[in-house]
């Protein structure tokens, strides 16, 4: 029984990441991507990782999808979104990625070990996981905390609004060096 | 599969409930409104009124379902499906009764929070796809209040999980059964925390004093504005079911669930519950809506910095205070 | 439901992931083939770590979701940027070093 809602759920996973790298409006690409996340938290449930289901959902699902949906719409017009032109190399794509693929079926095949039922081990509970972040791991944990702070701070000062005329760009940045790109931007 | 069985059953049971509910509810909203403002709500489908939300749920299935010219369609029929399906999802783990909960997930908190957080995405679906410019306003800013007031939802869920020591709910009703409920002692985390709470579940609900995104005098109906028929009553019902939920949330993490000085039961849930509900709609007929500007202002700059400090009491509180756990 | 098979899904979701980089030409598209192939090594951690037990799975996959939301957070900020400066976010118009 849990095998086939395994499969389900992972040819679900699968189908949708490829609409997500086929689909030519960008908004829907994105949409298709939060479905593939949703179905990547519905394996982690299976596997018996159920707080990283749950955080998987409110961050990726409800964070990066939003950001990123807030990033297609400031930055194309509604109209354009289909007149995506088409990639030339989508030929040679493919096989790379196909050629991976199989690389990887092989050494996953020729690994020893690897035929265990995927949940063998005694599942860690959301206590035993905040035990090992912020006892075991606590240096790592405000490591992360501290790269978390500087890419909000770095996200902010690179996009932020620059009036033209009321800053000085620095010296040896590229608004000096190119005055009229940033004026020229419709 | 026993679970599955028993989580399919009681879920279907407490959806209806639930629907029922908000049908009821939505009178009770129009006659304490119409009571707060000297008239007198609606009185004419059945005794004083009752029947009304049923007229209103027929004569919306009615209406002619219209899809604008250049609307993306499957999105468009898509996001009030998903935002209907996004607010009952969260009642699943909520415990009505010591019996009654649908699903006892050992990671209940997170999952409230994920669902809720879900939200976001049939709002912008909705304001996007209308291919609208007061649609698309209305979504953008509805996605940002949602995102927004999420960090000081979390950080007011956050105490009492940490003063009960567990993310199940029914753990962190159980807990104020033997101790106190957490909105009542400790006053200093607990209280600032309830109140924390209801108003990010007013923001994220988009209920007045947050009703940007659906600003009536300003936006015509926000997201729902290309909407009719049978979607647009998706949509005002997912709004109601999502403030019945968060009540619910409220009264199981805050104000002790189903627990009461005498028999605990069912019905003590629903009275906390629904008296939250009509607090939500007394706030809404009683106050004027913020703007923009002063809603994010709110939340970041006060809201988010007092959640932060909560947490920090209730951790200092589990810390040193005796007897806590 | 094998440690292999959920190995294969991690592999095949990195491959589309690779397809998609390869492929796209607007940034947000290539930002999404990247979370691709973030969520797919978040898969491997998490299957590894149900499979042999303990925590250093989903360890490492809390800590891959919090670097992974941070580099999408600067990736949309540099797009911003690119369209301020080009008008348009296709990737291949920042190059104006190319002679």
């Amino acid at each position: 029984m849990t095998s086939v809602a395994f499969g389900v759920v992972a040819a679900l996973t699968l189908l949708t990441a490829l609409l997500v790298v086929r689909v030519t409006n960008l908004v829907r690409a994105t949409l298709w991507l939060g479905a593939s996340l949703l179905s990547t938290a519905g394996i982690y449930a299976m596997l018996g990782a159920s707080f990283l289901a749950g955080a998987q959902v409110m961050l990726y699902v409800g964070g990066v999808v939003t950001l990123m949906i807030f990033g297609v719409m400031t930055t194309r017009r509604h109209e354009g979104l289909a007149a995506e032109a088409e990639s030339t190399n989508t030929g040679r794509a493919t096989a790379v990625s196909l050629a991976l693929f199989v690389l990887l079926a092989w050494a996953i095949h020729g690994t020893p070990g690897l035929d265990v039922p995927a949940t063998n081990g005694v599942g860690a509970s959301p206590e035993a996981l905040g035990r090992a972040l912020l006892v075991d791991h606590v240096l790592a944990f405000e490591a992360a905390s501290v790269l978390l702070l500087a890419a909000i701070l770095g996200a902010a000062v690179i996009a932020r609004r620059r009036d033209p005329g009321v800053e000085v760009p620095k010296p040896g940045s590229r608004a000096a060096s190119m005055p009229h790109a940033a004026a020229e931007a419709p | 599969m026993n679970a599955l069985v028993h989580g399919a059953l009681y879920g279907v049971v407490i959806v209806l409930c639930l629907l029922t509910t908000v049908a009821f509810g939505v009178w009770f909203e129009r006659k304490f409104a119409g009571r707060m403002q000297s008239r007198l709500g609606p009185t004419r489908v059945g005794p004083y009124g009752l029947l009304q939300s049923f007229a209103d749920i027929i004569k919306l299935l009615q209406k002619e379902d219209i899809i604008p010219a250049d609307a993306d369609g499957s999105l468009f029929t898509l996001a009030p499906v998903l935002a209907a399906l996004c607010a009952l999802g969260a009642a699943a783990v909520v415990p009505f009764s010591p019996t009654v909960i649908a699903s006892d997930l050992d990671i209940g908190v997170v999952w409230v929070l994920a669902v809720g957080g879900l939200m976001v995405i049939p709002t912008f679906a909705a304001g996007w796809s209308s291919n609208n410019k007061f649609a698309l306003l209305g979504g953008m800013r509805a996605v940002a209040q949602s995102v927004s007031y999420g960090v000081p939802l979390v950080l007011a869920v956050l105490v009492p999980v940490i003063l009960s020591g567990t993310m199940r709910i029914s753990g962190i009703v159980a807990w104020q059964t033997s101790h106190h409920w957490v909105a009542v002692w400790p006053v200093i985390p607990g209280l600032p925390a309830f109140g924390l709470y209801m108003l990010a579940m007013l923001a994220e609900s988009n209920r007045i004093p947050f009703d940007i995104p659906e600003a009536e005098s300003e936006l015509v109906a926000g997201v729902t504005t290309e909407y009719t028929g049978a979607k647009f009553s998706l949509f005002y019902l997912s709004e109601y079911v999502h403030t019945l939920v968060g009540s619910a949330v409220a009264s199981a993490l805050f104000l002790g669930g189903w627990d009461g000085p005498f028999a605990p039961g069912l019905h003590w849930m629903a009275l906390k519950t629904l008296t939250l509900f009509a607090l939500v709609y007394w706030v809404r007929w009683s106050l004027l809506r913020f703007r923009s500007d002063q809603l994010m202002d709110l939340c970041w700059r006060r809201l988010t910095p007092l959640g932060v400090a909560l947490v920090l009491a209730s951790a200092a509180w589990v810390q040193f205070a005796p007897g806590a756990h | 439901m094998t440690l292999s098979a959920t190995l294969l899904l991690a592999s095949a979701l990195f491959c589309t992931g690779i397809y998609g980089l390869l492929t796209r030409r607007q940034t947000v598209g290539i930002l999404l083939s990247v979370e691709l192939m973030a969520n797919a090594a978040n898969v491997v951690f998490v299957s590894f770590g149900a499979a042999r037990g303990g925590t250093s799975g989903q360890l490492f996959a809390v800590f891959s979701l919090a670097i992974t939301v941070a580099e999408v957070a600067v990736g949309l900020a540099l797009m911003i940027l690119l369209y301020k400066s080009f008008g348009d976010t296709r990737v291949d118009l920042a190059s104006e070093m190319k002679q």
